[in-house]
């Protein structure tokens, strides 16, 4: 949207500046995490102690040894003084952690002081966050707490965190957040999150955090849009690539072991299969029970069967998405789905980086249809259906694709005909891959750079790679072996799409780009998003739903 | 070979200083002959009479066939340094490289995070730079190495202030 339009939004900036500037003194009240948090953060910690202390008296046990050496007696007190001196010190340093936490909203900045000896004060803009995370651990969520971790894409390193908060606390800071991150709270004109205005937000409320923020920013309603069935889950956990692996794996070392009549084979397969259902384990545990919900702030995600998760993302800020089906789903019609949003790519270890970029585990087409019509408010096409769904599992020309030509099939001789591009006015699609089918979305505003490439034996086809540059993430979205010219016109084309969708993103909150796009603007807008989708996708009406509650928000308040 | 390179037609694509050939070679002598030095070790011994286990056959092969691939690297790098090339269009900065891997990227202005300058001893002794940009997307390896100081300098000033001009979010 360009500065010109009629926008209610724009017309409500004083009103939200006037709000801004009571709210925002750089006094602004500085909270402290829950008191329990240091507690529930330190039982890793004696789950340690613990656990190693059991092991020596196991093995001990198990050898046969005296549980307690000769002469423990002597030393015990001094090792029950040692002990409890260390855990005094332990818990002294949790406990002057959690004091020297402290946290603030204000101003449309978040800031989050922390450390001891090395203090670290860290701020964020609002507007600048990308997502945003309450996690519970199973220990937190006995205690009703909750770690709210946001992802910042102008700090240098990605998440900040906050634990714990109590539930409630977490819950309206996350909305408190979204509505500055959406621009919710900046225009209460559009604001689709209701009941933000600007009374409630001249006084600061009492000194508990959910006084202070309480009267504020009510959470923004949330329509459900789809779930995993358990069942589900566990078929697509039996029939993952991984699982192939590890059959084929099995029978192998079975066959050698029959063969080479050697029995220790089996004794290697033990560790093996529990290191795997571990593995199992912890996807089912991470993936079981995912909801997914349409909110005015945001795409929810929920997960977790003894940790929750709760996974807030802005569709403005999904940089692109991966739509993959392995061989062993197709049977079922399960995809998967996966985003770059910036952040997560590099945020903390894999496992984790890995769970929270899924966008939903696995799903039938009409899911992967509902999630799209959240990820992409306007498909850019006339028959948006028919394009996703040629990119899915058609070939060749279907649906507006353009291939790779016929003079490289030697190059890819199973693929040829499924490499293939296709653009809407709001995004590229890329599909690839005969037996592992995938389709990539990127949206043009996101692109970061693109660039083109190609070797000897492709020079010799007459044809190159187009590849486009997002935020780190599981998705690398690659055009394979296009014809040269193709290639070459798509690179033009694409740059100058880019550059257009850029233009027209003229703000950082996104909210105020996706409204103008659902409601039938004044603007001559797009075909009102979701609703093409409609006809070809029974289960995506949920979405549909959520959509036009979405609007009627968006009209009472506007 | 240039009439079937993968860039878009009609740009006028700005070279890099011929010098920069100079920092390639250093880069490719330490490079190359550490290698080729430590893998006719073997050969030296075995000759010596003090190891007996390569083979003379294999002890000869490694080093020379190392060697022959260093060499034919030797012999490209003034092309490679010529197919380096760069090009501020109106809206975005194109970087090419490579003669058998070719790579043409595009870098909008209003993407680039940062833009840097890195000196290198060599570089610096023969008065070049190489300007680094840097997106939100780590796949963005866009780097121009071997411009004289001055055109690095001004290359800088004139991404920045056009990025400044055209900045966007994520």
């Amino acid at each position: 949207m360009t500065t010109g339009d009629p926008l209610p939004g724009t017309q409500a900036l004083p009103p939200a500046a006037a709000s801004q500037e009571t709210e925002g003194a750089p006094d602004g009240e500085w909270l402290r995490v829950h008191p329990a948090s240091p507690f529930v953060r330190g039982w890793v910690a004696l789950a340690a102690i613990l656990f190693f202390f059991g092991r020596d008296l196991f093995e001990r046990t198990l050898q046969g040894q005296p549980v307690f050496e000769d002469g423990f007696a002597r030393r015990a007190p001094w090792l029950l003084g040692g002990g409890a001196l260390v855990l005094a010190v332990a818990v002294l340093g949790f406990v002057l952690t959690w004091y020297f936490t402290k946290y603030q909203v204000s101003g449309g900045y978040v800031r989050v002081n922390t450390g001891l000896l090395f203090r670290q004060h860290r701020q964020a803009r609002l507007d600048r966050v990308q997502a945003i995370d309450i996690v519970q651990p199973l220990l937190a969520r006995i205690f009703g707490l909750a770690e709210l971790k946001f992802e910042v894409a102008d700090a240098g390193e990605s998440a900040m965190r906050l634990a714990y908060l109590r539930i409630g606390d977490a819950r309206q800071l996350r909305a408190t957040i979204l509505a500055g991150a959406s621009g919710a709270a900046a225009s209460p004109g559009t604001a689709p999150a209701a009941g933000v205005d600007a009374e409630a937000f001249a006084g600061p409320g009492g000194t508990s955090a959910a006084a202070y923020f309480g009267p504020r920013v009510p959470e923004a309603p949330e329509f459900p849009v789809l779930s995993v069935p358990p069942s589900r889950l566990i078929g697509s956990l039996l029939l993952s690539e991984q699982s192939f692996f590890i059959v084929v794996g099995g029978f192998a070392s079975v066959l050698l072991s029959a063969l080479t009549d050697n029995r220790a084979f089996y004794f290697y397969l033990v560790p093996a299969a529990l290191g795997l259902a571990a593995g199992y384990w912890n996807f089912f545990n991470k993936g079981y029970n995912f909801t997914a919900a349409v909110s005015p702030d945001g795409i929810r995600l929920r997960y977790g069967l003894l940790d929750t998760q709760a996974q807030t993302l802005p569709p403005g800020r999904i940089q692109a998405v991966k739509i993959a089906q392995p061989p062993l789903w197709r049977p079922f019609g399960w995809y998967r789905m996966q985003v770059n949003a910036a952040g997560y790519g590099t945020s903390g270890n894999a496992v984790e980086g890995n769970t929270r970029t899924i966008l939903l585990p696995v799903g039938k087409l009409g899911d992967v249809m509902a999630m799209l019509s959240l990820v992409l408010p306007d498909p850019g096409t006339e028959k948006p259906a028919a394009v996703f769904a040629a990119g899915l599992s058609g070939r060749d020309s279907d649906g507006g694709f353009v291939t790779t030509p016929r003079r490289a099939r030697l190059l890819a001789p199973l693929a040829w005909r499924r490499n293939g591009f296709a653009a809407t006015d709001t995004a590229l699609l890329i599909r690839s891959g005969r037996w592992w089918r995938e389709l990539v979305l990127v949206p043009h505003q996101r692109t970061q750079s693109l660039a083109l490439h190609q070797g000897p034996l492709a020079r010799r086809f007459r044809v190159a790679d187009l590849v486009l540059h997002t935020t780190a993430g599981p998705v690398a979205p690659r055009l394979t072996q296009a014809g040269l010219d193709e290639a070459r016109q798509l690179f033009d084309e694409q740059s100058a799409r880019a550059r257009l969708a850029r233009k027209r993103q003229t703000t950082e909150q996104w909210l105020l780009q996706v409204v103008p796009a659902v409601e039938p603007a004044p603007v001559p807008a797009p075909p009102a998003p979701g609703a093409p989708l409609a006809g070809a996708q029974p289960s995506g009406t949920p979405a549909i739903e959520a959509r036009t509650h979405y609007q009627q928000e968006g009209q009472q308040h506007g | 070979m240039h009439t079937e390179a993968i860039d878009p037609p009609g740009i006028a694509w700005q070279r890099v200083s011929s010098k920069y050939v100079t920092v390639r070679l250093v880069e490719w002598a330490l490079a190359n002959l550490v290698t080729v030095l430590v893998l006719s070790a073997p050969l030296v011994f075995v000759l010596l009479g003090w190891w007996r286990w390569p083979p003379l056959w294999v002890a000869v092969t490694v080093p020379a066939a190392t060697l022959l691939v260093a060499l034919w690297r030797l012999v490209l790098i003034p092309r490679q340094v010529r197919a380096i090339g760069y090009a501020e269009r109106d809206d975005d900065l194109l970087v090419r490289s490579g003669i058998f891997f070719q790579r043409t990227m595009a870098v909008p202005y209003g993407r680039m995070q940062y833009v840097d300058i890195a000196v290198g001893p060599v570089e610096r002794g023969l008065g070049l730079c190489t300007v680094k940009l840097h997106t939100a997307s780590p796949g963005t390896h866009a780097r121009i190495p071997g411009l004289p100081a001055a055109e690095g300098a001004r290359l800088r000033e004139q991404l920045a202030a056009r990025g400044e001009a055209r900045l966007a979010g994520l």
